[in-house]
């Protein structure tokens, strides 16, 4: 079995070496010699000369075998540091679980929930653990988990979230230049913004005065180059508690693919706000520069000898993890510059379906090489003993595990806005009189569940066996989950997806 | 004042549950009746320590103990976001002379640099400060040293950096202001490509905000060109450099065009002979640069966009080449380019 040329070009250096540069050569053998002793042991195991290129399989029951041992003999003692983040470490095991298509029985089910209405905080919102400070990290992760494990009624979860106390808790974070604290007396940061901005999606507690001044917020946090950093300074446009809009607020920190994912999903999460609240033509609109973000995303793609992972930062090194918030983010710029199907006519239909088993082909629009980040993933993000990793050799992590699958996923996958999909939730749609804001929900609602695959453009290196499911860019649950909570707090019902199609 | 200097003595290796001046309290444990999923396997001092915690939490304890407890807690810990925000709220409410928490902090601080908490703590510390302290600046510029040290064992540490800018501006001074640039000057001299420091040229050139007809843009930006072009004469395939040319250009509206001698040195096959011109304003690439450089195509690509024009048609050629040969990771994208081009 013949592993396929490929191009072994170092980064160039132009003959200077910095400490940067000797880090950056030092990985790239790392991966060069990982991809090589992939293939030469595929050689060994099937020494056969006519099979085709080699393609490595996603070992999904060792990563299964891992989330299991999480999930049910628990962390070791190192795991520690992450004891005042446990509704991730669950959200990242049952996620994991949802992504390699697996579910959950009932009395795990029932204990995840109890487990995580532990942590729900007397004054709203979650904390890390039971007797922590409610945080908008954990709370985003309860939520997910809990749209995950939870169901309605007595003891199954969803009826048990405060969501009245959340959104007191989500206001008393509320900064004057339209930010939030993580907690109280903690930073200010894009990725909390994003937690409290799904979670108030999922749950159905938007409102203009909630998100009042936020999106300007998240534009202030785009750097010169094109991502996000994580945060900005107010202190010179602040007029006593009021954002003068002609004075800047640069970002603090710089381009991160963290923060890239969390401000662009944010602004995502905001455009319903912003085309219901911002219609009078006096409204300046704030803006983020769509072009330097997709630039920079694209750019944070490591090269051949790097496997076409991803990065965190410009000259920083490829990572898994990235894979999602990188990976998955140029999927939701493709959403934002409005390449979703049924956005255009689909003239190639034909042609997309003859060339559905054939080689690979590139009939969708994606603006990632797709291929690439998948061979990455497959290669040098498996630990062999199961779970998955930033690089190697690491060992495996929770984290690492769910964020390289869901990068897999948004690379095999494309989720992105359809304007039939829209439409169909549209007429289904029906007013709460409850509740007050029906324009702005009902725009929040559409706008998050117009997010369905793009039938047909699914691809899959290593072949159809290496599969796993479709994750919604913007909560990085499936779309069933997502839909499944959103329609019961919306009090909507969903029309399936799979519903007839024309013969 | 705790005492957390030492961590050899006997004491130290006591259980909360076997001190004395402890048996006032009754622990709780972290899951009471449920039998939870995913659980951590703590070690006994961790487990001990957090149940006491969050007894004090419970009872809204405020007492030195609690100073004592919380560092125990974050020494183990240094993510446990509500240790760090109950010892906060204790500090502010015991009075604690606040200068002296900075300093207890400064080796903490080192140990776990990663850590948002041990960064975000100081904050607290230098916002408090700032308005109680005898001379501020004096404290804000001792900072300034301290961070100085900690980016020197992680010179791209995130939080550090974000740290440093939000000090420089929250304190908004001059002489603060003023070491910056050859702070990172010398940071660049070390490794050329450090994004951070770059960012952080960016932060402190253009970031900050100025009173009007303070400092002349067009000197400023003269100064930056100048600078940034010698740097990728030095190492030409270094996208940190071309991206902080490419942000101050679009940052002060100047066209693109306006670089396109510089540009069109790093962007054909050989670098020209010893024999042309010496242009200081040009800086011809280095002996081992490895050219044509990507970065370099993209920039001229994207002038000949920017003029528009019959020179779009050159763009497109750049951009094919970009996807077919120089950089191929990026197909996809380029190809975007072109048609987006194609499509005006
Ligand atoms: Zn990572």
């Amino acid at each position: 079995m013949a592993a396929v040329e490929r191009e072994w070009k170092p980064t160039p250096t132009d003959g200077v070496s910095t400490p940067t540069s000797l880090l950056q050569a030092s990985t790239e053998d790392i991966l060069k010699a990982k991809y090589l002793s992939v293939n030469l042991n595929a050689a060994a195991a099937s020494p056969s000369s006519s099979s085709p290129p080699f393609e490595p399989p996603l070992n999904k029951n060792a990563h299964l075998q891992y989330l299991l041992r999480n999930l049910r003999q628990g962390f070791p003692a190192h795991y520690i540091s992450q004891s005042a983040s446990q509704p991730w470490l669950i959200f990242w095991t049952l996620q994991g679980f949802c992504v390699l298509g697996v579910g959950l029985d009932g009395q795990t089910k029932k204990q995840t929930v109890e487990t995580l209405l532990a942590m729900q905080h007397p004054n709203g919102g979650f904390g890390g653990g039971p007797g922590q400070a409610a945080h908008l990290l954990p709370t985003y992760a309860a939520v997910c988990a809990l749209a995950i494990a939870g169901q309605p009624g007595a003891g199954g979860g969803w009826d048990q979230i405060d969501r009245a106390k959340i959104y007191d808790f989500f206001m008393s974070l509320k900064q004057p230049d339209g930010s939030f604290l993580v907690a109280h007396d903690a930073e200010v940061d894009v990725r909390g913004i994003y937690c409290l901005l799904a979670v108030a999606t999922l749950l159905n507690i938007l409102t203009p005065e909630l998100v009042a001044g936020t999106p300007e917020f998240i534009a202030s946090c785009q750097t010169y180059e094109g991502g996000f950093g994580n945060a900005s300074f107010p202190g010179w446009a602040l007029r006593g508690s009021v954002i003068d809009p002609g004075i800047a607020r640069p970002p603090l920190g710089e381009a991160h693919g963290g923060y890239t994912f969390c401000g662009t999903a944010s602004w995502v999460f905001l455009q319903p706000y912003l085309a219901t609240v911002y219609s009078l033509p006096s409204q300046v609109k704030p803006v983020i520069n769509v072009k330097s973000l997709l630039r920079w995303c694209v750019q944070m793609q490591g090269i051949s000898i790097e496997l076409g992972g991803f990065k965190g930062r410009t000259n920083k090194l490829v990572d898994g993890c990235y894979s999602w918030w990188v990976g998955g983010c140029v999927g939701l710029v493709e959403g934002l510059m409005g390449s979703g199907s049924g956005s255009k006519v689909d003239e190639h239909a034909d042609e997309t379906k003859a060339d559905q088993d054939g080689e690979w082909d590139d009939v969708d629009d994606s603006l990632s090489n797709r291929r690439a980040l998948q061979e990455y993933v497959l290669y040098a993000g498996q630990h062999p003993a199961g779970g998955l990793i930033d690089k190697p050799p690491k060992s495996a992590d929770a984290y690492h595990t769910l964020y390289c699958l869901s990068g897999l996923s948004a690379a095999q996958h494309r989720v992105l806005p359809s304007a039939q999909r829209r439409a169909t939730l549209e007429a289904a749609w029906k007013d709460d009189p409850s509740s007050e804001h029906n324009a702005l929900r009902k725009e929040a609602f559409l706008s998050a569940l117009s997010w369905v695959e793009d039938e047909g453009t699914a691809k899959f290196v290593g072949g159809p066996s290496n599969r796993v499911n479709a994750t919604h860019p913007l909560f990085n649950l499936t779309v069933t989950h997502s839909e499944g909570i959103m329609g019961y707090f919306y009090k909507q019902t969903i029309p399936s997806r799979y519903a007839k199609k024309a013969a | 004042m705790p005492r957390v200097t030492s961590n050899n003595s006997d004491d130290e290796a006591q259980l909360y549950c076997e001190k004395s001046e402890w048996q006032d309290i009754t622990p709780i444990p972290q899951y009471d009746g449920i039998n939870p999923i995913a659980p951590i396997f703590y070690t006994p001092e961790y487990k001990d320590a957090t149940e006491y915690f969050r007894a004090i939490v419970k009872a809204d304890e405020v007492s030195e103990r609690v100073l004592q407890l919380t560092y125990d807690i974050i020494s183990m810990n240094p993510a446990h976001y509500s240790a760090w925000q109950y010892r906060y709220r204790t500090l502010v409410a015991l009075k604690h002379p606040l200068d002296v928490e900075l300093e207890l902090m400064d080796a903490f601080a080192i140990k776990f640099l990663k850590t948002y908490q041990v960064w975000h703590h100081r904050r607290l510390l230098l916002t408090a400060l700032r308005s109680s302290a005898p001379s501020p600046l004096s404290i804000a510029s001792k900072e300034l040293a301290f961070i100085i040290r900690a980016l020197s064992t992680d010179t791209k540490n995130y939080h550090t950096w974000s740290y440093r800018q939000w000090l420089l501006a929250f304190f908004d001074d001059e002489e603060l202001w003023e070491g910056e640039l050859p702070y990172v000057e010398r940071l660049l001299e070390t490794d050329v490509r450090n994004n951070s420091a770059w960012h952080h040229r960016y932060f402190v050139v253009w970031g900050r905000v100025r009173a009007e007809g303070e400092i002349d843009v067009g000197d400023v930006l003269k100064r930056e060109i100048a600078y940034t072009k010698d740097q990728i004469a030095l190492a030409p395939n270094n996208p940190s450099a071309w991206n902080y040319l490419r942000g101050i250009l679009e940052h002060t509206k100047t066209p693109f065009n306006s670089l396109r001698t510089f540009v069109e040195l790093y962007s054909t096959q050989t670098a020209p002979g010893e024999e042309d011109i010496v242009d200081l304003d040009n800086p011809k690439p280095g002996p081992g640069a490895q050219l044509p450089c990507a970065p370099a195509l993209e920039f001229l690509a994207d002038i000949h966009e920017e003029m528009g024009g019959e020179q779009t048609k050159k763009a497109i050629e750049i951009w094919k080449s970009l996807g077919n040969e120089y950089d191929t990771m990026r197909k996809k994208y380029w190809e975007f380019r072109v048609k987006e081009a194609l499509s005006v």
